[in-house]
């Protein structure tokens, strides 16, 4: 078997609070095979960014051990952190803040090219000009400054940005949930063909399940900090097993007026992530929640590559 | 206030609102005519900068006083143009018959004030006096599902979906006849969307409220609205009931909306963008708004305003090459 691009492996971050330890990303494992798209799915607060950012070392983890391609990048610094991290790219969510305002667009996609001092200036320059119309971004536009462009045309700069110095794994952290949904699709297409033509490696932090479901090959559901299944894409729509995937899905309103999703809605919020209690997390506001759920849980197999953490999916 | 019977409650008549900025004029509202019944639902639809919000805010006349302005239309409330209103008037009907939700309930609540009592404010400025403001703002936080003895909490010991909850307290506290609610549920998570959509159509259900909803999800459209309208660039393009909407979408523009959304059905390889980006409202292109994204566009809709075409049913759309488009779908 090929190595995955990405392998991560009990994974954990954790933030001191005045309140105790906040369990934003709590014993994740998961692998991505090259040219492909693994979806993390979840609401607000899940954690899904920061096990993003923890996996290409923008947050030191607090414990578990990531991978690229076979090699333990964990503890990694200097030099050697600087080369992972090359191949290791992120496109932020929100396209306004992310691009530094006092810089034109061409000094922004150039910047890494500088960073990375392996380039000529000649071939700074035609890197630069490569990677806009890349992403195509008309040639009158390089000298303009960020608010100059709309939220579309920003997305691609952090795109020709992210793939500069030709990264193979991408976090693509929310890259199209500022943008309208004609915009939405141009961007979408762009990520698609660029993975295409490339062979990149994705993980596409999302919480719409409809951009999640077009673009990802498998998806994570995350809870608080939490996998609560993993499986194939359209499986998990076709078949989802934990009970909060299946809420999560029913919430959303769908654009079917004759055949409106059977809703199930949840009472309660997600609890709080601090100093969280062994066992289920999802037990509070879940429906099916027995004593059992209060022990640790254990992630289970249940068909090939579907994985559940749920003590009681064999009796729902 | 009689209620008229052949009057719809709501009624905005070529509605035309501009900004100044920069010396330039945006053209944010170009000449829209809608109507709403008490009990019912319509949604305004459309892209960020598309007018939605501006709409809703010329109704309230609650539009930034210097830099905006109403130029022409009316707006008629059970047959009162309140744009016509002195502002005194026009303050006893905001909060009380009209009122709005807005979509960022981290910017709506005063932080230093306790939630109850952003409630309660809202009440004794339109009750008699001598009401119990406090007994009524705690009514009304049991009605969005929040304990009452949560009044006296501030807005940063609430969660997102709570305060959205506080902001909609506030907005129904006087039992309004008409309802603004802007993406009400936008900032929210899809579970807890859910729970507050939930909310919003019970209590309008409960007091027969007009509901004018703006959002650009089409989902949340599907689940609760009567009515739609697409807007773009400012001009409604499609108004229709939601079913003609969704089952007969004829304007390019809506076509082209539900085309860009990643069907959950199916599996497509690429999704179908509408090429281009909305115009620039200080520059708005002559004739019809999205010639230059549309790939129907002829010299024809180069020219002069595009008459809306109306089928006997309400079904309007605002396309000059309707018949032809159609016929190629054929």
């Amino acid at each position: 078997m090929p190595v995955p691009v990405i392998e991560v492996k009990h994974l954990k971050k954790y933030f001191s609070t005045p309140r105790g330890m906040l369990h934003a990303v709590d014993d994740v494992s998961f692998t991505i095979e090259r040219g492909k798209t693994l979806g993390v799915v979840g609401e607000s607060g899940c954690g899904k960014s920061t096990l993003g950012r923890t996996i290409i070392h923008l947050h030191e983890p607090s414990a578990g051990q990531v991978f690229l391609d076979g090699n333990d990048i964990t503890g990694v610094r200097g030099g050697d952190l600087k080369r992972a991290r090359e191949k290791m790219q992120i496109i932020f969510q929100d396209p306004y803040s992310s691009l530094d305002s006092r810089k034109t667009i061409e000094s922004t996609v150039r910047e890494p090219l500088k960073v990375a001092k392996k380039y000529s200036k000649a071939e700074i320059d035609e890197k630069t000009i490569a990677l806009m119309n890349l992403v195509g971004i008309d040639e009158r536009l390089r000298q303009s400054y960020p608010h100059e462009l709309d939220g579309g045309r920003r997305q691609r700069v952090g795109i020709a940005r992210a793939l500069a110095l030709d990264p193979e794994f991408v976090v693509c952290d929310e890259p199209v949930s500022a943008l309208d949904v004609s915009i939405q699709a141009q961007v979408l297409n762009l990520l698609k063909k660029l993975q295409m033509d490339k062979g990149l490696t994705y993980m596409f932090v999302t919480h719409d399940m409809s951009v999640v479901r077009h673009i990802s090959d498998d998806i994570c559901v995350m809870y608080l900090g939490q996998v609560v299944e993993k499986c194939p894409a359209k499986e998990l729509f076709r078949m989802p097993l934990h009970p909060y995937t299946k809420a999560l899905l029913s919430a959303i309103p769908s654009v079917d007026i004759h055949h409106p999703n059977k809703r199930e809605i949840l009472k309660g919020e997600i609890t709080s992530p601090i100093n969280p209690k062994p066992g289920c997390r999802f037990a509070a506001r879940c429906p099916h929640a027995t004593e059992a759920c209060q022990q640790a849980q254990v992630q289970e197999e249940v068909s090939p590559g579907h994985f559940v953490t749920c003590c009681r999916i064999h009796e729902l | 206030m009689p209620e008229n019977q052949n009057m719809p409650f709501l009624s905005v008549k070529d509605l035309v609102t501009e900004y100044k900025s920069d010396g330039k004029i945006v053209h944010a509202v170009n000449g829209v005519s809608l109507t709403l019944d008490r009990g019912r639902t319509l949604g305004l639809v459309g892209e960020t900068g598309a007018g939605k919000t501006t709409i809703a805010k010329s109704i309230m006349r609650i539009l930034p006083d210097v830099g905006s302005k109403i130029v022409g239309g009316q707006v008629l409330l059970d047959g009162r143009n309140l744009l016509d209103l002195p502002e005194h008037e026009m303050r006893k009907i905001r909060g009380n018959t009209i009122s709005m939700i807005f979509q960022d309930p981290m910017t709506a609540l005063n932080p230093v004030q306790r939630v109850g009592e952003q409630i309660a404010e809202v009440v004794k400025l339109h009750s008699d006096p001598g009401t119990d403001c406090e007994q009524r703002a705690k009514e009304m936080l049991e009605v969005v599902g929040i304990p009452a003895e949560r009044y006296y909490e501030y807005p940063h010991q609430f969660s997102g979906g709570m305060k959205q909850r506080v902001v909609i307290a506030i907005a129904l506290a006087c039992n309004p006849l008409l309802l603004l609610a802007d993406e009400p549920t936008t900032a929210l998570d899809v579970t807890i969307q859910a729970q507050v959509m939930d909310l919003i159509v019970d209590l309008q259900k409960k007091f027969q409220t007009a509901l004018l909803l703006i959002t650009h999800d089409m989902g949340v459209v599907a689940t609760v609205c009567d009515d739609v309208a697409v807007i773009y660039a400012g001009h409604i393009v499609e108004f229709g009931s939601k079913e003609q909407i969704f089952d007969h979408p004829t304007h390019p523009y809506t076509i082209g909306l539900f085309g860009a959304i990643p069907d959950m059905n199916e599996d497509e390889m690429w999704l179908h963008p509408i090429e281009g980006l909305p115009p620039d409202p200080t520059d708005l292109p002559e004739g019809c708004p999205f010639h230059p994204r549309c790939k129907h566009a002829t010299d024809a809709c180069k020219h002069g305003p595009i008459a809306p075409v109306t089928t006997a049913d309400g079904h309007m759309c605002r396309c000059c090459r309707l018949d032809e488009i159609s016929k190629e779908a054929n």
